[in-house]
């Protein structure tokens, strides 16, 4: 431990500072503590194994890829085989690899960045984590079994549907996957309450290092993005398990309904990946040129808009699906314009590095790899944007360079340098054997070779997913020297891992920034300890390690907020959104097995499914909530603690007797996310009512004027019974009354649902039915969640575990409910009104 | 397309090599107002802006000249997908019809009327147009045209499973006679 | 979060008006467009109402200005931004053909 050593100061503070807040803040250092810590240093180290684990093993499939189009008419692999192994090349790669790893890397380094201690639900990330080892590793075992999908890595219906995809590859794929997105999810929401909340002080907005503005944009996007996806692997298993014909044409389906929720989300993912890379790249290149980066503010705009933009991008991956042109126009126009903030990103960093004095160094080098390799990504990407370019292209070996260029060299490339370039703080050691530059010179060029080769063969008419070609085709020389060069590559980034391994085990310790950068995260000692900070700093500035080059020692002396380690727990600092001044001291979870568990169990109802074992997913279910009621019930406090001392002469209120404790801006996120998800089925409903062959139905529900007045009335309920027991508990009055009115309105609206569905049984009948059933199922599942909060909410009233000041679980609660009852209503109106207005 | 990018590759690459490689003393750009307007306004927004604008406003227009408009001598054919062949229906009534092979007259416009009968497949014959897509349920317009008689290759363009590879068809673009011959020996 | 709201609504009503017009394009090829409705027409109209409302954001942005000088600066420019997206995204709406 690396422990600050200024000459003439008393040391005696600091350190006994360390070991106080090192005690309270240690995980289990037996083998059992890798399952109960919660700590970012530990949860993200694990990820960031497990990531680089799935890497290597989509880099294996990409061996295999190339190694069986090495030759004309190759006998390597059957076409069975090989339709498996590109599938799961860009599963793999695209879920397992690429979000898990930045999500690691935000884990390890955002707080150190943010100048606070830890993440701001340390347990929701232990079991984002878990539920992500135990997803992807069946995704992983299926696969060595011979059991992996085949229909691509975008799952086109029909193809993927039960008719043309027996056998449960494409469920492995489905229910995998979407377990992966619920743990990106969790983390997501982690990330932006920790990026709005916990701060150091005074950290406003505009002093935030620029990577949590990146972070905190892709974290919404991923909850923006990934519920269409969620959405479409729902609709796409119930119809397989079920029947339900969302994209049967004969019954009223459609299979562009799959396309357009999955580009959905699958357009916004790409910049999902990039962006933090770009934060990575926007972090390290002005360090490594001796200056601040410039233009922050329009770097910032530039990620906001990229981000918000390429929502409306979606339908350039379906240029040849047949839809009119003035169509394509709009997202021809929209495809062009994102290059636009992309170009103010690049040119900002071309800029910085003018600005300043730029030095090598293996970081540097990988920027360089990236610039070289992203811009000729960027350049065939707008390529791609024109219409009757992308008639041509699509779906050739041309379109697999081009993602290549953008994925690899926008993403990976970047990511090395950050792991290079955080290598000091993350290890404590800096780098002594120089491999490293050997791999870069390997991968680089190699690279190039490969992927130009690819991009000419594409032009030339060499499909992709095809598993071999004719030697009289005119391919065989390009792909000969495509995989040849592809080998290299693969060395090379063998060599990277070896070469970060060795140097992570070994290497000569470090001194504390290394690299002379401004912001917090190298404030502290290396490698970071679990407590993070002894003190939360004060910040006045973008950089301020550079204001004050002595501020870790006045860290480390506790001369910050909350420097003071006597009341033995984990506290941190959350501040106000965007100003940053200290608002609350909130208390962080200790270690727990409760995240393994609740992961074990979600998982489990994940993937009972796969072997029809619905029994035992319906059993892991109800565990889940059991589980999570455990959870929940452990947190929080019995008396009222009143203002804390918080250092500086704060006295601060507990988040625990705080209105918007960090659990109701987490809840406001996962219900962003989960409004998202009903706006998809709603899409979907439209979509399917405007373009889908076989509509109208039948008939249209006609709605029932007593369901109707049950629904108004339970939604009424619903309203006033959360808000009347927030007051009553602010009033120190029975709030029980109050509780059960708001659960008889979540059973009035949940009988309303179930109205829907007993009026239109046979939800296999068409696709119509089919989403009836699911705007009722939607309405249900929230009801039935709201009551069992409300019961919730009562046990804790009568265990004393709410009072006019520990008031924030009744909001959230009321939040919960609130939502319940908007969407319940809109899905109610959405499967009425066809009917009555027919 | 080609050169343009090729050229802005090089210019942005210059950009780069010119900022490490430079003689240390601070130019004009290097301070922070007019950076911002050189770096910002002029490189990353004005830049991409112009070139796009054009790109895109011509694009657009190619795309519109590609469109199944209607035309004096328009034949129309319909072409069927599956797994993992094409079927080509010709005539008012669709009676003529023939498998992997498309039969077309040379020098006049046609509309290819496409659709699949079971998972998605793609029409594209790579001389003649580009691709579109074989939905079923959905009946998709290209719009193709031989200039001259003679047999261009096709395939399928959108991943179908097992037998993918080998879904291809051929183009027979005929002359005047061998069409009005083709249509007459069909209907009998 | 009214600072987050100032950064990040401008830019999602161009989200909402952009997915709007495709909608109402992809409506007005469909089954339910009544066939005496030029669609051209209805097509320019909502491509008027989403400038419009786009300029509504940015003068709400202009007039009721955030105290964070940071926050006031970036939510303008990407106010403009949301502004400059409408008038170039939905641009089709001039030239190209419907429905073709």
């Amino acid at each position: 431990m690396t422990l600050p050593s200024p000459a003439s100061q008393p040391r005696g503070k600091a350190l006994r500072l360390h070991l106080a807040l090192a005690r309270i803040w240690a995980s289990d250092q037996r083998i059992r503590g890798w399952f109960t810590s919660s700590n970012n240093n530990d949860i993200g180290s694990l990820f960031l194994i497990v990531a680089t684990s799935f890497f290597v093993i989509g880099g294996i499939l990409a061996m295999l890829i190339r190694a069986q189009l090495a030759t004309p008419d190759s006998a390597f692999m059957e076409p069975q085989v090989y339709n498996q192994i590109f599938t799961m090349h860009g599963t793999v790669m695209m879920f397992l690899f690429a979000i898990p790893f930045f999500e690691a890397m935000s884990m390890l380094l955002l707080p150190g960045m943010l100048g606070t201690r830890d993440m701001a639900f340390p347990r929701l990330g232990a079991y984002g984590l878990w539920v992500y080892i135990f997803g992807g590793s069946a995704v992983i075992i299926a696969m060595l079994m011979g059991l992996a999908p085949d229909g691509g890595w975008f799952m086109y219906p029909p193809l993927s549907s039960a008719a043309f995809s027996p056998g449960i590859g494409a469920d492995v794929w489905l229910l995998g996957i979407t377990s992966i997105e619920v743990s990106a999810i969790a983390t997501a929401i982690e990330v932006i309450v920790t990026v709005l909340r916990y701060r150091a002080a005074g950290m406003s907005l505009s002093r935030m290092p620029i990577f949590a503005w990146y972070i905190l944009v892709v974290s919404v996007m991923i909850l923006t993005a990934f519920p269409p996806m969620i959405l479409g692997s729902l609709l796409l298993e119930v119809e397989r398990a079920l029947n339900w014909p969302f994209f049967q044409v004969e019954n009223g389906g459609d299979p562009l309904l799959w396309q357009h929720l999955f580009w959905l989300f699958g357009h916004p993912e790409v910049y999902i990946i990039f962006l933090p890379a770009a934060g990575m790249i926007a972090t390290i290149l002005p360090v490594m040129a001796r200056t601040n980066l410039l233009g922050y503010g329009w770097v910032v705009a530039a990620a906001v808009s990229l981000a918000v933009l390429s929502f409306g991008l979606w339908v350039h991956h379906m240029f040849t699906t047949g839809i009119p042109h003035m169509g394509l126009a709009f997202f021809s126009a929209a495809s062009t314009l994102v290059a636009v903030p992309t170009s103010v990103m690049i040119f900002s960093w071309i800029g910085t590095l003018w600005k300043g004095r730029a030095r090598m160094g293996l970081p540097m080098l990988w920027i360089m790899g990236f610039f070289a390799t992203f811009v000729i990504g960027g350049l065939t990407g707008v390529m791609l944007a024109v219409v009757p370019f992308n008639w041509q292209v699509h779906d050739t070996h041309f379109v697999v360079a081009h993602l290549h260029y953008v994925l690899i060299g926008g993403y990976v490339f970047p990511m090395i340098a950050a792991i290079y370039y955080f290598m000091p703080l993350l290890t404590g050691r800096t780098r002594f054997f120089k491999l490293g530059e050997v791999a870069f010179w390997l991968v680089v060029p190699s690279f190039h070779i490969t992927f130009l080769s690819v991009h000419m063969a594409g032009l030339l008419g060499q499909r992709r997913r095809t598993w071999t070609y004719d030697a009289d085709q005119g391919w065989t020389a390009l792909n000969l020297v495509a995989s040849i060069a592809s080998f290299v590559m693969a060395i090379g980034f063998a060599l990277t891992i070896l070469d970060v391994a060795v140097n992570a085990f070994v290497a000569v310790r470090g001194r504390r920034n290394p690299w002379g950068a401004g912001t917090l995260e190298w404030a502290g000692a290396i490698p970071s300890p679990a407590y993070g900070f002894a003190s939360i700093p004060i910040v006045q500035g973008r950089y301020p390690l550079h204001d004050d080059p002595d501020l870790a020692l006045h860290i480390a002396r506790g001369e910050g907020y909350l420097g003071d380690a006597s009341r033995i727990r984990r506290e941190t600092l959350i501040v106000s959104t965007a100003r940053g001044e200290p608002l609350q001291v909130v208390v962080l979870p200790g270690n727990s097995v409760l995240p393994f568990l609740l992961a074990v169990v979600t998982s489990t109802s994940f993937l009972a499914p796969l072997f029809d074992a619905y029994i035992v997913a319906g059993l892991a279910l109800v565990a889940v909530v059991a589980l999570a009621l455990v959870w929940a019930w452990g947190l929080g406090g019995r008396v009222d603690e009143g203002h804390v001392d918080a250092g500086h002469g704060a006295m601060l209120p507990l988040a625990s007797e705080c209105r918007d404790p960090p659990g109701w801006w987490g809840s406001v996120f996962l219900l962003l996310a989960d409004g998202v998800h009903f706006g998809s089925l709603l899409f979907g409903y439209a979509f399917l009512w405007t373009v889908a062959p076989n509509w109208p139905p039948h008939s249209y529900l006609q709605p029932q004027l007593w369901a109707v007045i049950v629904a108004l009335t339970g939604a009424l309920a619903l309203t006033a019974g959360p808000r009347l027991a927030v007051r009553a508990i602010a009033k120190g009055g029975t709030a029980w009354p109050a509780i059960t009115l708001g659960i008889v309105g979540s059973l009035a609206l949940a009988i309303a649902a179930a109205s829907v569905m007993l009026d239109r049984p046979g939800p296999a009948r068409h696709a119509y039915d089919a989403t009836l059933w699911l705007l009722a199922g939607h309405v249900g599942l929230h009801t039935i969640l709201s009551a069992i909060m409300l019961c919730y909410l009562a046990a804790r009233v009568a265990a004393g575990y709410a009072s006019p000041a520990r008031i924030g679980e009744a909001g959230i609660v009321k939040l919960w409910a609130d939502f319940t009852v908007a969407t319940g209503l809109v899905a109610l109106a959405a499967a009425w009104l066809p009917g009555a207005f027919a | 397309m080609l050169t343009c990018a090729l050229a802005i590759f090089f210019f942005v690459m210059a950009l780069i090599f010119a900022a490490l490689y430079r003689p240390p003393n601070p130019s004009v750009c290097g301070r922070n107002e007019s950076g911002t307007r050189v770096w910002i306004w002029g490189l990353g927004v004005g830049f991409p802006l112009v070139t796009l604008a054009a790109l895109t406003a011509y694009g657009l227009f190619i795309g519109e000249r590609l469109l199944p408009r209607e035309a004096p001598d328009l034949v129309t054919v319909q072409a069927q997908a599956r797994q993992w062949a094409w079927t080509f229906r010709y005539g008012e009534d669709r009676a003529i019809a023939t498998d992997g092979v498309l039969h077309i007259p040379a020098g006049r416009p046609v509309n290819v009327e496409i659709t699949s009968t079971d998972v998605i497949h793609s029409f594209w014959v790579p001389r003649l147009a580009g691709k579109l897509d074989a939905i079923p349920g959905h009946v998709n317009v290209l719009r193709i045209e031989a200039a001259l008689p003679g047999t261009y290759g096709g395939q399928s363009a959108e991943f179908s499973g097992r037998g993918y590879r080998e879904h291809v068809f051929t183009v027979e673009a005929h002359d005047a006679a061998s069409w009005a011959t083709f249509l007459a020996e069909g209907t009998q | 979060m009214i600072d987050i709201l100032r950064l990040s609504l401008p830019i999602t009503v161009w989200l909402a008006g952009f997915s709007a017009v495709y909608a109402l394009q992809g409506l007005s090829c469909s089954r339910h467009w009544p066939a005496d409705l030029d669609a051209r027409q209805v097509l320019l109209a909502a491509y008027a109402v989403a400038i419009v409302l786009q300029l509504i954001a940015l003068l709400a942005v202009l007039y009721a200005p955030s105290k964070a000088r940071f926050v006031q600066t970036t939510a303008t420019v990407l106010a403009a931004t949301a502004l400059g997206a409408a008038v170039w995204t939905l641009m089709p709406v001039l030239a190209t053909s419907v429905c073709l």
